[in-house]
């Protein structure tokens, strides 16, 4: 048996994956206790990462859709958050249901018309809108305008204030666990097979009898609404908000971690997205290279798209 | 009533014809067959019985309700599976997954099925895996389930794609081309199981080939087009002996 068979078969079976996943859990939540804010700092963006990748990863990874615009999801839910805060001084639980349907209603908008297109196009139309919301967010008064929203007001949960970046990290470790649930449930389900059809082949998807506009619909909303939900925790998170922390460039680092992690798999793209949040940080410290560290990020890129265009996890056997 | 009846059907290519005024009926419970040499249409009037094309005029019926104006998800829906003439399987994905894409069509369950995983949704995931264990057991590639479908060998790939159009538990089977690219044995295998279709599950089966002495092996009713057009129609002996039929096939002695 090759080793690449005997890695994807061990990695297959049940058994290694609960303890594998459950030692990691266990490791990651008891990681505070070891590390100072600083580093607790760099995992939480980590997490964020990874919320972010796997919000994306329901609409390029399980339907095959092209989205340029991830970060006008999470902005949309991010200044939802905000807004209703500073200004209507709600509380910021009661603002996450508001940030969903938000989610929801901007997503099918968008959605409706431009998901009968080619994929190609629909990457155009994603990448427009995304500016579109940047571009409204920074001249709009309630948004801010390019000042964004500031002082932000901390939520608390169970009497608990969340202040410290513990609290954070730990918020920020359950929403992981659930973003993850979620995306294995879909993945085996009727809903998430239909997707995989319609990546595979729409055609055939169709003659199997999925109804493709509505389920490539259902796969774009969801991803918006995972995408709304971490900018609302974002938002609450880093108590200011601006323009600028929704360009291109975030959308564009939140696509390259799903692809460079592996399209569709979820341990892939949560790997992708700690790999895309923790390497900079890495090399930061040592000398000549740490200031060049980007452009060996890009040259790695390169390489793992040469090398292995499924991404970092790999293919399941046979 | 004919299950499937077809009444004057025109598919128009900018100006060219690739079906011209065809009209037949497909009998519940036949094996019927639309034979003719390559390009004669045969395929442009699969995709306008699927929906994949919509016909320039005309009319498609299946069990009395217009097909005309439906979109394929909702022919396929009614009970009318299609298989592809190059072989489209889902390649990333397993011959089991491929093969429960047929259960798609008569299954409920969406979004907050997958998210709440309540009883029903578990109840319908059992019975999908069911259903699709059991066809492909039917066809025989058990031994081939967890294979991703770009690894499988042709043969193989065909019978992935006849066992994920049983697991749709058709009324109506079209099989575009079914023995292209298959060796003689396997084409000896396949009317076999093309009669088992038939006779076994009860299901109605309507072929296009242009392989002539296949079709006449198990039709009851063969129909013959050339350059969109029905030269003949009938049992497959007589149909044999047309003089039109063998000139499209063989060419006009000169």
């Amino acid at each position: 048996m090759k080793l690449r068979d005997r890695i994807s078969s061990w990695l297959e079976s049940k058994f290694i994956q609960a303890a594998a996943s459950a030692a990691l859990l266990a490791f990651m939540a008891l990681l505070p206790l070891f590390t100072d804010n600083y580093y607790q700092n760099i995992v939480w963006n980590a997490f964020f990462y990874m919320l972010l990748a796997l919000g994306l990863n329901i609409i390029v990874g399980y339907c095959g859709l092209c989205d340029l615009g991830y970060a006008s999801k999470f902005a949309i839910g991010a200044y939802t958050t905000g807004i209703l805060i500073k200004t209507y001084h709600w509380n910021f639980w009661a603002t996450l249901p508001v940030s969903i349907i938000i989610s929801i209603v901007s997503s099918v908008i968008i959605g409706l018309p431009t998901l009968k297109l080619r994929s190609d196009y629909l990457a155009i139309v994603t990448l427009g809108f995304a500016e579109i919301v940047r571009i409204t967010a920074r001249n709009l008064k309630i948004t801010g305008a390019a000042t964004g929203l500031i002082a932000i007001p901390r939520p608390t949960f169970f009497g608990i204030r969340l202040v410290k970046i513990t609290h954070w990290y730990y918020v920020f470790l359950i929403l992981v666990v659930i973003y993850i649930i979620i995306s294995f449930r879909i993945r085996n389900s009727r809903f998430g097979r239909a997707l995989a059809y319609i990546r595979e082949d729409e055609d055939a998807a169709e003659a199997m009898g999925v109804n493709t506009s509505l389920y490539k619909l259902y796969a774009y909303v969801l991803g918006a609404v995972l995408g709304g939900v971490t900018g609302s925790f974002y938002a609450v998170k880093m108590t200011s908000i601006s323009p600028g922390s929704f360009d291109f460039n975030q959308s564009v680092n939140v696509l390259l971690a799903v692809i460079l992690g592996g399209m569709g798999k979820v341990p892939g793209v949560v790997l992708g997205a700690a790999f895309f949040a923790l390497f900079p940080e890495f090399f930061r410290d040592i000398p000549v290279i740490g200031d060049m560290r980007m452009l060996f990020f890009g040259l790695l890129l390169i390489a793992v798209i040469i090398a292995k265009p499924q991404g970092l996890w790999p293919e399941r056997n046979k | 009533m004919a299950l499937m009846h077809v009444e004057n059907l025109k598919m128009h290519f900018s100006g060219i014809a690739a079906v011209d005024n065809l009209s037949f009926d497909v009998q519940e419970g036949s094996i019927t067959s639309l034979i003719g040499p390559n390009g004669a249409g045969k395929t442009s009037v699969f995709n306008c019985m699927t929906g994949f094309y919509k016909a320039t005029s005309g009319e498609i019926a299946f069990m009395g309700t217009s097909l005309i104006n439906i979109k394929p998800y909702k022919i396929t829906e009614m009970g009318i599976i299609r298989t592809f003439q190059n072989v489209r399987l889902f390649k990333n994905l397993t011959v089991l997954e491929n093969v429960m894409s047929g259960a798609h069509s008569n299954t409920k369950q969406s979004v907050f099925g997958a998210l709440l995983r309540p009883a029903a949704q578990r109840r319908e995931e059992k019975e999908i895996l069911e259903r699709a264990e059991h066809y492909i057991d039917y066809i025989g590639i058990s031994d081939k389930k967890g294979y991703l479908a770009k690894n499988l060998s042709y043969g193989d790939q065909r019978r992935t794609e006849w066992a994920r159009a049983l697991a749709a538990n058709p009324k109506l089977l079209l099989l575009d081309e079914p023995a292209a690219g298959l060796n003689h044995d396997e084409k000896e295998k396949l009317l076999e199981l093309i009669s088992q279709f038939r006779d076994e599950l009860g299901i109605t089966v309507f072929i296009i080939e242009h392989d002539i002495d296949l079709v006449m092996k198990i039709s009851e009713k063969v129909i013959v087009v050339n350059f969109g057009k029905k030269i003949a129609e009938g049992v497959p002996e007589a149909v044999r002996k047309d003089p039109l039929v063998i000139e499209a096939y063989l060419g006009r002695d000169s």
